[in-house]
């Protein structure tokens, strides 16, 4: 049974931050998307703390929890050359050690 | 238009029709033997998984999906708690440490969902995903080109409405509350279920009815 | 910055391929070995450790193996990080089964 440290911290955002998703370096085993990295978004949810999958993904003993919040963002910010129309977006869910306020 | 990675790739078939190579089949017997000499997986282990996740099919969430559209307490309990929810109306015990959030599907907002980065899926109401939803192909276009996935799949969505694309990226596990259908009043819940197809509930494609 | 092979968001891409076919019985045995080595009774390795050594596959082997050969091959890996099975042990059980076969 992996042990974990339990992050009593506050969430640093909340819902209707502005965000900006940093631009690396990606750490081993990272779940934030390369198409996100750098791109401006809102966070619409705090999803909770959860286990660091980079620890997890190396059989650590001690893994820490961290936020975990859902980021929305306008495809036209993602992409340069979005096809679509203006109002179309993506969200997923993203650690709070990967963002930063806008 | 090709793969810049993999210039002489065809499509992408990463799911083979037949059993694999012998080699792969002997690995895969070779640890299957060795984990249940050990202990640590025993065979008997193995064949109930097996049938436990062939009971796994889309139908349950066709389930949810109904008695959503037929029951405004049900749905208002199922978009606030929905594991919960769904345990208690059906006399379920799932339990699972990812959590489940429900996408609901309006005039103004159509979900789609996908993985980018592996192949997540809410596999404790839809089963196991399809072939496509884990290709390559299918994780890189969806979040680039929604439209023009939907359009393959044969599904149009209004300009007027907002296509989110959700990536699943950590433990939270997404499936889409579509719209109900028009022309549907007189159907009874059953027969609602009948119209829920899985592409409904991943985003894919929409419910529909015809007399 | 390069991207692992895995983190495919916004790459160029074909027509998707939406056949379907059953499960075969090798695909139901790598899926549920795989269920079983990450549930919480035998917690052999995490999920995310299972993600982790697939990414680390080389792009070659990522878009040519089939989905379940991934699993399979990561399997064999952590199975081995862990101490669980030894690749000598492997090896060894491979070749009786050939033998076997003959």
């Amino acid at each position: 049974m992996t042990d974990f440290q339990a992050n009593t911290t506050q969430p640093i955002f909340k819902v209707g931050d502005r965000i900006v998703v940093k631009s690396g370096p990606p750490e081993q085993h990272c779940r934030t998307p390369s198409y996100l990295r750098g791109i401006s978004g809102s966070v619409v949810e705090i999803m909770g703390q959860y286990q660091n999958p980079s620890q997890l993904a190396f059989h650590q003993t001690y893994v820490s929890k961290i936020w975990l919040y859902r980021v929305h963002f306008e495809q036209v910010d993602i992409w340069p050359t979005y096809s679509g129309p203006n109002g179309d977006t993506v969200e997923a869910d993203i650690y709070e050690h990967w963002l930063i306020p806008a | 238009m090709s793969h810049p990675d993999h210039p002489d790739h065809d499509h992408d078939h990463e799911e083979n029709a037949q059993e694999p190579a012998e080699d792969l089949r002997n690995l895969e017997q070779a640890i299957r033997e060795l984990l249940d000499e050990k202990g640590v997986v025993t065979s008997a282990q193995i064949s109930q998984q097996i049938d436990l996740q062939d009971s796994r099919t889309p139908s349950l969430g066709a389930k949810v999906v109904a008695k959503a559209w037929v029951n405004a307490e049900f749905k208002r309990e199922l978009l606030s708690k929905p594991l919960e929810t769904i345990n208690h109306f059906f006399n379920l015990s799932i339990s699972t440490p990812l959590e489940l959030v429900v996408l609901e599907n309006t005039p103004d907002v159509h979900n789609i969902v996908v993985c980018t980065l592996c192949s997540c899926y809410p596999r404790m109401l839809l089963g196991i995903p399809p072939a496509w939803y884990k290709s390559t192909d299918y994780r890189s276009r969806v979040v680039i080109e929604p439209r023009v996935v939907l359009a393959e799949f044969g599904t149009q969505i209004s300009d007027k409405t907002e296509v989110r694309v959700l990536d699943s990226t950590a433990d939270i596990r997404y499936i889409v509350l579509p719209m109900r259908p028009l022309g549907t009043d007189g159907l009874t819940e059953q027969q609602l279920e009948g119209l829920v197809t899985r592409d409904a509930m991943i985003g894919t494609a929409l419910p529909y009815f015809t007399e | 910055m390069q991207r692992k092979v895995n983190d495919v968001g916004g790459l160029a891409g074909l027509t998707i391929n939406r056949e379907e076919h059953e499960q075969t019985f090798f695909e139901k045995r790598v899926d549920a070995m795989l269920m079983l080595l990450i549930s919480p009774k035998v917690e052999a390795f995490s999920v995310d450790s299972l993600r982790r050594a697939i990414e680390e596959s080389t792009t070659d082997d990522y878009s040519k193996r089939g989905y379940y050969d991934k699993w399979l091959y990561a399997i064999r890996q952590l199975l081995v990080e862990k101490g669980i099975l030894s690749d000598e042990e492997i090896e060894q059980r491979v070749s009786l089964i050939k033998h076997r076969k003959r």
